[in-house]
C-alpha cells in the first residue's frame, strides 16, 4: 500500500525499521566496547547523590555492561521480527515468543536500574521507564497471543 | 471434539474426486483437504451449501456426532 500523500509504502517503512534496527545494533556494539569510558565521563559530570559514594564508576561500567547485552538480545529479537514480518509471517507463535523476549530484557534493565540507583538516585528515572515501557511490550505481547488465535481459527475455517 | 466429518464415505459414493469437488465447491484441494482430515475448527454454511448442493446430499450426510 502506498499512501498518496507521501508515496511511502509499507516496503518502505519495513526497510527503515530494519536499517534503524541495525544501526542500534552496531551502536550497542560500540557501547560495550566504550563502556569504561563513558562511565569514567559519567564519573567526571555527575553531581548526583546516592546510598553508595565509592566505586561509581566501576558500579556504571557493570551497569552499562548489563543493560547493553539485555538491548543486544532485545534488539536481536527486534531484527528477527522484522525479518518475519518482511516474509508475511506477522501472527506467528515465534512473534509472540519474540515479543515477550523483549519485554523481559526491559524489565531486567529496569530491575538492574534499580539496583544502580544504590549510587545515584537518578537512575530511579530510568528504572521507571524501563519498567512502564516493558509492561507496554507485555500488554503488546498478551494482544498478540491473542491474535496469533484468532488467526489459527481463522485458517482453519473452512 | 466429539463432530466427525464423513465427507470421503459421501465422496465415494458418488464417485468424484477431491480435485474435482474442490473445484465445483470453489475451495482450494489443501483447504478441502483439511477438512475431509478433520483438522478443520469450523465450516462456514456457504461452504456446507455448496458441498450440499455438489453432492445433492444432507448435512447430516457429511457430519456426525459421537
Amino acid at each position: 500500500m502506498v499512501n498518496e500523500l507521501t508515496g511511502w509504502s509499507e516496503m518502505k517503512s519495513l526497510k527503515l525499521s530494519r536499517f534503524l534496527v541495525i544501526g542500534l545494533f552496531f551502536l550497542l556494539i560500540v557501547i560495550l566496547f566504550t563502556a569504561h569510558i563513558i562511565a569514567e565521563w559519567f564519573g567526571i559530570i555527575s553531581v548526583g547523590k546516592g546510598l553508595i559514594r565509592g566505586g561509581l564508576v566501576a558500579a556504571v561500567t557493570a551497569m552499562i555492561y548489563i543493560c547493553d547485552i539485555f538491548a543486544i538480545i532485545a534488539v536481536y529479537h527486534l531484527h528477527k521480527l522484522l525479518s518475519n514480518i518482511a516474509k508475511n509471517e506477522v501472527f506467528t507463535a515465534q512473534n509472540s515468543r519474540c515479543l515477550r523476549i523483549i519485554s523481559w530484557c526491559i524489565v531486567f534493565a529496569g530491575i538492574t536500574f534499580i539496583i544502580f540507583s544504590l549510587w545515584r538516585f537518578e537512575f530511579m528515572f530510568a528504572a521507571f521507564f524501563a519498567m512502564f515501557l516493558g509492561l507496554v511490550m507485555r500488554v503488546l505481547k498478551n494482544v498478540f497471543e491473542k491474535a496469533v488465535e484468532l488467526k489459527s481459527e481463522n485458517d482453519f475455517t473452512i | 471434539m466429539a463432530i466427525i466429518v464423513n465427507l470421503d464415505v459421501m465422496m465415494a459414493k458418488r464417485k468424484i474426486s477431491s480435485n474435482e469437488l474442490a473445484e465445483k465447491i470453489g475451495i482450494t484441494a489443501a483447504n478441502l483437504s483439511i477438512l475431509k482430515t478433520g483438522k478443520a475448527k469450523a465450516v462456514r454454511f456457504s461452504t456446507l451449501d455448496k458441498i450440499c448442493e455438489v453432492l445433492e446430499c444432507q448435512p447430516g450426510d457429511i457430519l456426525e456426532h459421537v
